[in-house]
Formats: structure tokens, C-alpha cells, sequence
């Protein structure tokens, strides 16, 4: 007993060292490899990006004297980097700790220890979501919670307007969020975009959800031949990618375009569909435009759906003599909402960020009452043009981060409120 | 069920061939536009081009000396068959995971991605740059793959709402035969998930179709573009080539839809009384 | 159905297999272009897709190929977009190492050393170029001043018209100077005139001058001319951005100008349809005339070419007389000083917005001697020649510029007599464009709403005035009050 708790201790400071003295030598390798891997990083590499992420930077480049110097928004992101790697490694360090145990336990018990392979297979299928989610995690770790971090702590530097690399970039605190709610314009555009953006959001949704699951239902119905050509239309649709929809139809609604070709043919005048006065026009001709490139794929989702369902739920219902009408509010209904709540969800994220309807429509306005931005401006389109058009990149960071944080609270409370997350159950 | 009467019929092809109308006519228009003689779009009567040739295409493919419309259309092709076959397994790994196990970190996981992606993403566009350049994969049609794929198991949701529809007790059926949850997942909720995973490769497949955010930033040498790159790129003059280069990337998809599509509508509960 | 759906994706995999070679092939050639092979030296070279698409960049290229074969250098083309960003890609070695382009984005990149400073005496071409030319590439940075590119031609906005639809007699009736150019193309207020009688007499089928008025280079002769600016100058002739000009002295009486001239033009002024309807526009007869850079002459000249070849033309003779039909000027010279086009008054000069484009040498080259002999090539005597007679653009240097003659001595000339207001090349410039050019497109509207009996929101100079001081001042807020 004492000397096994002599070997358990030998993986609190060298993690792995205990489970090879057990006799479980490949995994005390791989943990040990694992450690020694860490330390070659920390110090070729690791210690420096740490204390980088702390200065961002100490001597100026100047490409001019050809000296080479720090860039400022590479060092913050290796040192983003290094911490993750950090928590990674203590995630391993505890892992090993917790195995160690396991394994003074067995050996105690006088219990025989699991061969390597042994032990991973079962792994696999006790864990079976480790294993699976493995992968997926890591991906979007780096991908997407890493540019998120680097993103919020941007928030917090003086980057952008004339501080761009080559210049030093520096930490100065709550200075970008102080200068947001201290200017009055842009405070004003902030809620008038916010409401737009709301309301948008949420009929864009709608109109998108409920077209396509009336286009599925539609082509669902029996006496519909030939459901594969007739689907096909939208598909053809979904097929052209995005942006030369939008090209095409802006060009559409345009002075020079065809609608107004025949409004003048017919001897009315041009209408300024997209024009800078032209406010809920343009709204609504952005609702419809999405609708027309979002329904196919909410079309395809509903059939999918659709065919999950058990007809035998409707031969019933027929025998006891509920109407199509009943049929559909009390089976139907039900069921597509039930399963696809999150797709909502998704499809409302995705819709309150869409960012290229308006920027192709009508990008490049800047109206009177709004700062650096246009009536039919989304909160992303205007952010686009805080931080890409105008270089305000701490700005835009920090803007970028305070509607994160409200768009984040509404789907959140919508999401965790939802049937599709509380009884997740229901149509097992 | 009851078969509908005549008049409802009819009705349901009006509405049908409406529909079809509504989505296709802008095609047409976007076909009738390539197929213009002049090149310019401004060389129509209303919505009809006042000649016709097919000298666009042959230029599309020959005229690769500004243009490169070949190898554009074979990197998309690269990137998004192989970002589809990657991002499908990935997403429905990911969602079956997610719905068929409770596990402790589960409900924490799905709020953290929901709330991940409320985050406009080109915000972050800049640490994907400085990530790549830190890869060195600059220039490397990979690097989008890798993009494309990692992020694709956020938007599992849709997935697991599927799922969430299969019944428990064909997978304790196949626990009590002794089945290993890897195998589970091989040889029951594979052939289960049919229509989803056809909607789901043909998503992810389209997907790099329209994005050119990403490619514009990371691939710099023009023979390296994909579509959507280069044909944002197209001189302002070129709209006969721009709509015929955007047709023609249509095509991919559409193809793999008729072959997908049967798949599409194959029922869950039928397979599931076959198996 | 396990089949089918082995099919299927099997499908799918071969539809990529087939493009992996390829694809594979070329992401692996690219990358090592710009590295230096056995000593041989690699100049990557980003020209503008112009002189791409018409051949003159090849030219270059081999011609100074021939030249150095001896000497180890060799330039290529960098093969990228011609608006990538050299700050983006510079630092981590995926930039050009010769960069063209106008004096605006060259000299952004100079702000944030992201291109060389240069000796003018390094370069053969330095005396031929007027000062107002190479002020444009003038950095000062603490007082000093730093030359960050060579200047190679001179952009403004151009009037092209069609020869043949001048109208009958003119020379007796829209000759009032009798020095046998049209009065129309000479001042403004006849070209209203004319104009107005053209849309007149063909009951709005046809039109004189349709412009884009939403865009700011086209149309800046309405602030320029009437004293409005760009930025103002600080005491040592730095630019100073903190000076917003465009509601300076009379500018708003050139916008009303600018409101008039538009209440005469067809609706596509109003947005971007007219930037590309305006060639095919012109070689149809639809408009008598329009406005845009000298190097789109090409594409007016290749509609016309079209149209004759419809009505049956030989390609031959259908170049020809389209050559011959289109014309191409400048800008007309003068302006009323009273804003009102049909006063007649034809007191000031107008004074329009122009650019220089130039060679700039990338900071993060590893050739700089190289880069320099490359740039002194480019910019000799025959290359520019070629250039001008390749793209139909106006030199800098003046010694081709007066060989060449004709439009492109005029442009020279203008750009010495002060008529050409060349950008800032300061990188607060970029802030402008998008305010001003939602303000024009809304000045150019109120001449609609005028006519469609709806609420006028400029109806005089006071209230165009306050919306000018309003654009400035959201210019000066983009610039300045979220920076740090």
C-alpha cells in the first residue's frame, strides 16, 4: 500500500511516471510524451508568447529601416494560443490524476490492471461521446472560440485608425467602451439598428420557415407527380450561389433594370426601389429576397423532417375521423416544430447576422440620422463598416461585443425555454 | 388516407407551377443573360437580351488568360467535395452525440455553441488570417477545407433535432445484441440518417459555393481562386460571362441533387422496419 | 439502399478526385515564385488588370526579361488582385515586390512604411515630371518630406461623345466662339442647353448628358470649381484632414448646378446602372454623351464597334468608324459662378478631380536595387510610350506626353495649370467617398422629386449648404472621434 501510493504520487508531479511504475507502460508513455512535449514548447516557444500576450509588443517595426520588429496581433494571438494549450495540458494533468487513482484502486483490490488495448476499447465505448466529440471540439476551438477570444480581447486595445501594425498595439482597459456610450450619435444609430434589426430578424425567420415547410407540405401531398422535378425548381434556385442572386436582383430593382424598363414601357415613372429614400421599400424587397434564397434550404429540411414521420399516426387519426385540417394542427404542426425548434434557432442567429442581403442590395449609404450607417443597416452591416470600411477595429470590437451579449441573452432564454430543449424525449 | 378531390388538385398545381415560376424566372433570366450576344447587360429589351450566341461560354473556358474559369471551378470542386464528405461526418457525429447521450458537460456544450455562433463572424476574420499565416498555409486550398470543416459541427442543431425523432428502443435493441457503441453508430444510426445526411453534404457542398470572404482572404494567386472569388472579380463590363460562370457552378449541385434526391425522402420508420 | 448511398458519395468523391491533381499541382508550384533560384533574382510585379487584360504588362515583362537576362533579375506577374492589400500581405511575405497603383492607395501603404522611400535622383524619368506630379507622391512625416512613388500618368474624368450626333449646323449655331469646337463641349451651361433641347425634341427618348452623379471622382468639378476642397493644407503644405472642404466658399452653389444638370438626365444618373449602361448607352445613340476615365475608352469604342457591325459593318470598317465617331475630351472648361446653368454665364474654370498612378516598391522586398532598375525601366521614354498607346493613358513624363500629342498634351497641360485637383494621398481619404456619394446621389434625386411634385429637400442654396456642412461633418466624426 505504501509504496503504491509512493507510485500515485510520482503522477502528481510527473504525470504518467505513476501508471508506468503500475506496469502500464504505454499509456504512462503517452502521458509522460504528452508532458515532455509541453515543456519543449514552453520553452522554445511558450514563456515568450505568454509574456508577449501581456506587452503586445515591445520595438516598432520599421520597414523602412528594414528593422524587424513585434507584431502586436500575432503575439496576442500566440498568447491566446499558449493559454489554451495551458488548459489543455491540465485537462490532461487531471485526467492523469483521476486514471492514477483508478488504477491504485485496482491494484489494491488486487484486481488484474487492463491490457493498453483493452482499456481503449472500452474507452471508446463507454466514452463513445468523448471519442466522437473529440475532433468536432478541437476544430472548433481553434476555428472559432480562438478567433472569438482574440476578437473580445481586441475590444479592449486601441487597434485601428492609425494604429495599425507596424505600429504597437496596447491594452487600455474599458477606453473603447467609455467612448461608445459617451457619443451621442452613435448610442442613437445603436437602438434604431437594434429595433430594425429585431424586427427583421424575426419576420425573415418566419417567412423562411413557414414557406418552406408549406413548400414540403405541398410536395408531400399524394396526388403531386413528379416531386423530384417540381423540387427541383428551388433547388436550381439554392443552386447559384448567394451573392449573384443578390447581384441580380439589385440589378433588377435598379433605374437601368427591368422592372423600371417596363413601369416606363407602361408609361408610369421609375420607382427607386433600393434608393436612398426609399426605407420600407428596400425593407421589404430585402425580405423577400432572402426568402427567395433561404426557402429551398428550409424546404429540403422539412422533407427530410417530414418523411421521418409515422404514417400509421395519421391512419389513425383518419379512422377516428379528425379532419385534414385537425390533421395537420394536432399531427403535423406539432411534430415539424418539435424537431425543428433549433433549426429556428439557428435560422434566427443566422438571420439577425445576415450580413449580405443589405450589404449587396444597398451597401455604401450613410443616412443623416444614422452614424456610418443606412436605414436598412443590420447591426452586422454596420459593424462591417465601423471596423472594415472605416478601420475602427477596437470599436468595432467592443460594439460587436455588447450586441453579442444581447443577441446571445434573447436566443439563449428562447433556446433554453424551447420544448426541443427541455423534453428532448417527446417523439421517442 | 383519403385522396383529395379534383378541384384541390388543380389548385395544388396552380400553386406549384407559381412557385416554380417565382423561384426559376430569375434563373432563366440569369441563363437568358449569358447567352446575350453583347455581353453587356444593358443590351436587353426589359428581361430579354436582344441577341443570342453562345460566344460567352466559349470564352468562359478559353479565355483563361485574365480569367481562369477552369481552374476556379476545379478548386471549388476540391474544396467543397472534400470540406462536404468532412463536415457530414463531423456534424453528424457531433449530433448523434449529442442527442442519443446525456453526459455532464452535454447541456453546458450546446448553450457555449449556440451562443459561439451569435458572433458575426467576420469579426474573428482577422485571427483566422493571423492563424493561417502562423500554419503557413496561405495560398493553400487546404487551409479552406480545414475552415469549412471545423466549423461545420456548430450548426448541428438542425441534425439533432433529426435524431431527436429516432426512436430509444432501436438502439437498445441493438445494445442487448451485444453492439459497441462505435458499431452502433456504423450500422444502425448510419443507414437511419439517410435523408439527413443527404441534406446535410448537399448544404455543406454548396456551402463554399457562395463564400468568398474567406477564399478572397487567404488565397492570393488568381489561378488559386474559387468561383465566387473570381467571379466577384469579373470586370464590371464581363455580365454575359458573370452569369454564365454563375450558371455553370450551379450545375455540380443540381446533379448531385437528382442523385441525391430519392434518399431525401427515404423515411426513417420505413428503413427502420426493414432492418 | 446501403448501396445507393455508397453510390453516391462515391459519386461525390470521384467529382472531387478528378480536380485534387490538378489543384494540388498548382498550390504547390505558386508558392515558391518569389524566392531567389541558383542567384537568379524574382521580381513579382502587380500591375492593374488593364494593362493585363490588353497585353501591355506582357510586354513589359519580356521586354525587361530581353533587357536583364544578363544581369540575373527576372520580373514576373504577381498574379494577385490588383487591389490586395500590401498590408495585409506584405509582413509575412506574400506581397509584390513592384506595386502599381494610384496615388491614394500608394500612399496609404507609405503612411505605414509599407512601401519604400525613394531617391527621385535614382531615376532617369525624375526631371521629366512636373512637380504637381510627383507631389503626389510626397510624404512629409515630421517635417520631412519622403518621395514614396514614380509617377507614370495622370487620370481625370473624361467627356466622350459621338462625333456624328452633333447636330446639324452647329457650326453656326453652337459655334458662338467660331474657333470650331463646339460651344457645348467647351462650358457648361451650353451643354445644358444643348441637353435640354435634346431631350426636348425627342420627347425624353433621348438625352445629352447623363453622368454618375452618385460618384464622387465624376462629379467633383461641382465643389472644386466653386472653391470646395478635399482636405485643407496645414502652414508646412502638409495635407490636414482635420479641414473638411466640401462646404467651403460657393459649394453649395455648384451643387445646385449639379441638381439643374441632373433634373435633365435620365434616372439611371441616380445609381450605379449608369456606370455600366453608360457604353452601351452612348454607342446606341440613347445618350449624346457621358463621363468616365480616360482608360474606359476601350469600352465605348468596342460597343459602338458592335453596333456598326450589326447594321452590317466589316469588323474592319466597323473599328474604323467607331474610332472615328467617338470622341473623347476633357471635361468643358468653364462654369457660371452663379450655379445657375442657364444664366449662360461662363466665368470659372472648372477645376476636376484627378490621380496619379505610379510604381511603388514594396518595404518587404528583398531586391531593392533590383526593384529600382525595374521601375526605371518601366518608366522610360518607350515603355511609358507603349503604355499610353497600348491603354490610351495620359504620361507624366512630358516628353511623351508631347510626342503623343492630342488629348493626352491637354491633360498634361491641365495637370500644370492647376485644373486637375489630385487626390490626398493620405489615408483619411478613404473616409470621404462613401458620405459624399450618398449626399450627390440625394442632391441629384431632389431634381426628380422636383418634377414627381414631391418634398423638395434642397430647394436653396441655405439648405444645401447646411446638408453639405452635415456631410462633413459625419466625414470628420468617421475620421475622428473614435479614433484614439
Amino acid at each position: 500500500m505504501k509504496s503504491s501510493s509512493f507510485k500515485t504520487r510520482c503522477s502528481y508531479v510527473i504525470m504518467g511516471l505513476g501508471q508506468f511504475l503500475y506496469g502500464q507502460r504505454i499509456k504512462g508513455l503517452m502521458y509522460m510524451g504528452i508532458l515532455a512535449l509541453y515543456l519543449w514548447y514552453l520553452i522554445t516557444a511558450g514563456i515568450g508568447d505568454m509574456r508577449g500576450f501581456f506587452t503586445l509588443g515591445e520595438v516598432e517595426a520599421d520597414p523602412w529601416l528594414g528593422t524587424a520588429g513585434d507584431d502586436s496581433v500575432i503575439m496576442m494571438l500566440r498568447g491566446i494560443l499558449s493559454f489554451l494549450i495551458l488548459a489543455a495540458v491540465i485537462i490532461f494533468y487531471l485526467a492523469n490524476v483521476k486514471d492514477i487513482k483508478v488504477t491504485e484502486r485496482l491494484v489494491g483490490d488486487g484486481k488484474p490492471l487492463p491490457s493498453f488495448y483493452r482499456s481503449l476499447l472500452s474507452f471508446v465505448d463507454k466514452k463513445f461521446y468523448v471519442v466522437a466529440l473529440f475532433f468536432p471540439v478541437i476544430g472548433v476551438l481553434i476555428f472559432n472560440v480562438l478567433p472569438i477570444i482574440f476578437m473580445i480581447l481586441i475590444a479592449f486595445t486601441n487597434y485601428g485608425g492609425n494604429i495599425v501594425p507596424p505600429k504597437l498595439i496596447d491594452w487600455t482597459g474599458v477606453d473603447n467602451f467609455i467612448q461608445i456610450f459617451s457619443l451621442s450619435g452613435i448610442k442613437g444609430t445603436f437602438f434604431k439598428i437594434l429595433g430594425w434589426n429585431i424586427v427583421w430578424a424575426v419576420s425573415a425567420t418566419l417567412i423562411n420557415y413557414f414557406g418552406g415547410l408549406f413548400l414540403a407540405l405541398l410536395l408531400n401531398k399524394r396526388c403531386v407527380k413528379g416531386k423530384a422535378l417540381w423540387r427541383a425548381f428551388p433547388i436550381i434556385a439554392y443552386a447559384v450561389p448567394g451573392f449573384i442572386t443578390l447581384l441580380g436582383f439589385k440589378f433588377m430593382f435598379s433605374y437601368g433594370g427591368p422592372i423600371n424598363y417596363y413601369l416606363k414601357a407602361m408609361g408610369e415613372s421609375s420607382i427607386g426601389f433600393l434608393d436612398i429614400d426609399a426605407g420600407w421599400k428596400a425593407r421589404i424587397i430585402g425580405l423577400l429576397v432572402n426568402a427567395w434564397i433561404s426557402i429551398p434550404t428550409s424546404m429540403l429540411l422539412a422533407t427530410g423532417i417530414l418523411s421521418n414521420m409515422n404514417n400509421e399516426l395519421y391512419e389513425a387519426a383518419a379512422l377516428d375521423g379528425a379532419g385534414r385540417w385537425k390533421q395537420f394542427t394536432r399531427l403535423t404542426l406539432p411534430f415539424v416544430v418539435f424537431s425543428t425548434t433549433p433549426t429556428l434557432i439557428t435560422s434566427f442567429v443566422g438571420n439577425f447576422n445576415n450580413f449580405g442581403v443589405f450589404y449587396f442590395l444597398r451597401g455604401g449609404l450613410y443616412l443623416d440620422d444614422y452614424f456610418l450607417a443606412s436605414d436598412t443597416d443590420l447591426l452586422i452591416n454596420w459593424l462591417y463598416n465601423l471596423s472594415i470600411d472605416n478601420n475602427y477595429y477596437g470599436i468595432g470590437a467592443a460594439v460587436s461585443l455588447i450586441i453579442f451579449i444581447i443577441t446571445s441573452a434573447i436566443s439563449l432564454t428562447a433556446y433554453v425555454n424551447s420544448s426541443a430543449f427541455k423534453k428532448e424525449d417527446t417523439f421517442r | 388516407m383519403k385522396k383529395e378531390k379534383t378541384s384541390e388538385v388543380i389548385l395544388t398545381y396552380l400553386i406549384l407551377i407559381l412557385v416554380s415560376f417565382v423561384f426559376f424566372f430569375p434563373v432563366l433570366w440569369l441563363i437568358l443573360a449569358s447567352f446575350s450576344s453583347s455581353g453587356s447587360i444593358y443590351d436587353f429589351e426589359g428581361f430579354f437580351p436582344k441577341g443570342y450566341s453562345t460566344a460567352t461560354y466559349v470564352k468562359l473556358f478559353t479565355d483563361t488568360q485574365m480569367y481562369d474559369y477552369p481552374s476556379w471551378l476545379r478548386n471549388t470542386l476540391f474544396v467543397s467535395g472534400f470540406s462536404s464528405v468532412i463536415s457530414t461526418v463531423l456534424v453528424i457525429l457531433t449530433a448523434y452525440t449529442m442527442s442519443r447521450f446525456r453526459f455532464r458537460m452535454r447541456k453546458p456544450l450546446m448553450k457555449t455553441t449556440l451562443i459561439l455562433s451569435m458572433f458575426p463572424s467576420f469579426m474573428g476574420m482577422t485571427a483566422v488570417y493571423l492563424i493561417m499565416i502562423n500554419f503557413n498555409m496561405i495560398n493553400n486550398l487546404w487551409s479552406l477545407i480545414l475552415i469549412y470543416s471545423a466549423g461545420a459541427p456548430m450548426g448541428y442543431l438542425v441534425q439533432k433535432g433529426y435524431f431527436d425523432t429516432i426512436s430509444n428502443s432501436i438502439y437498445e435493441a441493438a445494445r442487448i445484441d451485444g453492439a459497441t457503441n462505435p458499431e452502433i453508430f456504423r450500422k444502425v444510426t448510419m443507414p437511419l440518417s439517410k435523408p439527413i445526411l443527404v441534406y446535410t453534404a448537399l448544404t455543406s457542398f454548396a456551402w463554399p459555393w457562395s463564400d468568398f470572404i474567406l477564399p478572397n482572404m487567404l488565397l492570393k494567386n488568381r489561378d488559386l481562386w474559387t468561383v465566387a472569388v473570381g467571379l466577384t472579380h469579373l470586370g464590371e463590363t464581363e455580365f454575359s460571362r458573370f452569369a454564365a460562370g454563375a450558371i455553370f457552378i450551379a450545375v455540380p449541385i443540381v446533379i448531385l441533387y437528382f442523385s441525391l434526391s430519392r434518399f431525401l425522402v427515404a423515411g426513417v420508420s420505413d428503413g427502420a422496419v426493414k432492418q | 439502399m446501403i448501396n445507393g448511398g455508397k453510390k453516391a458519395i462515391s459519386l461525390m468523391l470521384a467529382m472531387t478526385m478528378l480536380s485534387t491533381v490538378s489543384a494540388c499541382g498548382k498550390s504547390g508550384a505558386a508558392k515558391g515564385a518569389s524566392s531567389a533560384e541558383d542567384g537568379e533574382i524574382t521580381l513579382r510585379i502587380l500591375e492593374n488588370d488593364t494593362a493585363k487584360e490588353k497585353g501591355y504588362l506582357d510586354e513589359l515583362l519580356t521586354a525587361f526579361n530581353e533587357e536583364y537576362k544578363d544581369k540575373g533579375i527576372q520580373a514576373v506577374d504577381a498574379n494577385m488582385e490588383e487591389y490586395s492589400n500590401l498590408a495585409e500581405n506584405g509582413p509575412y511575405g506574400y506581397g509584390p515586390d513592384v506595386i502599381y497603383q494610384a496615388n491614394d492607395k500608394l500612399m496609404a501603404y507609405a503612411e505605414d512604411k509599407h512601401i519604400l522611400a525613394l531617391n527621385r535622383e535614382d531615376f532617369e524619368c525624375a526631371d521629366k515630371i512636373p512637380d504637381e506630379a510627383w507631389n503626389a507622391f510626397t510624404l512629409s512625416v515630421d517635417g520631412k518630406q519622403y518621395t514614396c512613388g514614380i509617377p507614370i500618368n495622370v487620370q481625370e474624368p473624361m467627356l466622350f461623345y459621338r462625333k456624328d450626333m452633333l447636330p446639324e449646323g452647329w457650326e453656326s449655331n453652337w459655334d458662338g466662339d467660331g474657333n470650331g469646337i463646339p460651344d457645348f463641349l467647351e462650358d457648361w451651361s451650353s451643354l445644358y442647353k444643348y441637353s435640354e433641347e435634346v431631350v426636348n425634341t425627342s420627347n425624353g427618348e433621348k438625352y445629352g448628358l447623363v453622368a454618375p452623379c452618385n460618384d464622387l471622382y465624376m462629379m467633383a468639378e461641382f465643389f472644386f470649381s466653386y472653391g470646395g476642397y478635399i482636405f485643407g493644407k496645414t502652414e508646412d503644405g502638409a495635407v490636414n484632414s482635420e479641414d473638411i472642404g466640401f462646404a467651403k466658399k460657393d459649394a453649395a452653389k455648384g451643387m445646385m448646378a449639379l441638381k439643374q444638370f441632373s433634373g435633365i438626365m435620365s434616372e439611371e444618373c441616380l445609381d450605379d446602372s449608369i456606370k455600366q449602361s453608360r457604353y452601351s448607352k452612348v454607342a446606341d445613340g440613347t445618350y449624346f454623351c457621358s463621363i468616365s476615365t480616360p482608360d474606359t475608352y476601350v469600352l465605348f469604342h468596342d460597343r459602338l464597334k458592335e453596333v456598326y457591325q450589326n447594321e452590317g459593318l466589316s469588323e474592319s470598317e466597323a473599328d474604323e468608324k467607331a474610332s472615328e465617331n467617338l470622341g473623347m475630351v476633357e471635361l468643358p472648361a468653364k462654369l457660371p459662378s452663379s450655379g445657375d446653368l442657364t444664366s449662360g454665364e461662363k466665368d470659372i474654370d472648372t477645376i476636376v478631380m484627378g490621380g496619379v498612378n505610379g510604381y511603388g516598391i514594396s518595404a518587404y522586398t528583398e531586391h531593392r536595387e533590383a526593384c529600382i532598375e525595374f521601375v526605371n525601366f518601366a518608366s522610360s521614354y518607350d515603355m511609358v510610350k507603349k503604355r499610353a498607346d497600348i491603354l490610351g493613358i495620359a504620361p507624366t513624363r512630358s516628353d511623351a506626353a508631347s510626342d503623343l500629342g492630342g488629348v493626352t498634351s491637354m491633360i498634361f497641360d491641365s495637370l500644370n495649370a492647376g485644373h486637375i485637383y489630385l487626390m490626398p494621398s493620405v489615408k483619411a481619404v478613404d473616409q470621404i467617398w462613401d458620405p459624399v456619394g450618398t449626399l450627390l446621389s440625394d442632391v441629384a434625386k431632389d431634381a426628380f422629386r422636383e418634377k414627381k411634385n414631391e418634398t423638395v429637400k434642397y430647394a436653396d442654396e441655405s439648405q444645401m449648404q447646411e446638408a453639405l456642412e452635415g456631410t462633413s461633418k459625419s466625414i470628420y466624426d468617421a475620421i475622428y472621434t473614435l479614433s484614439n
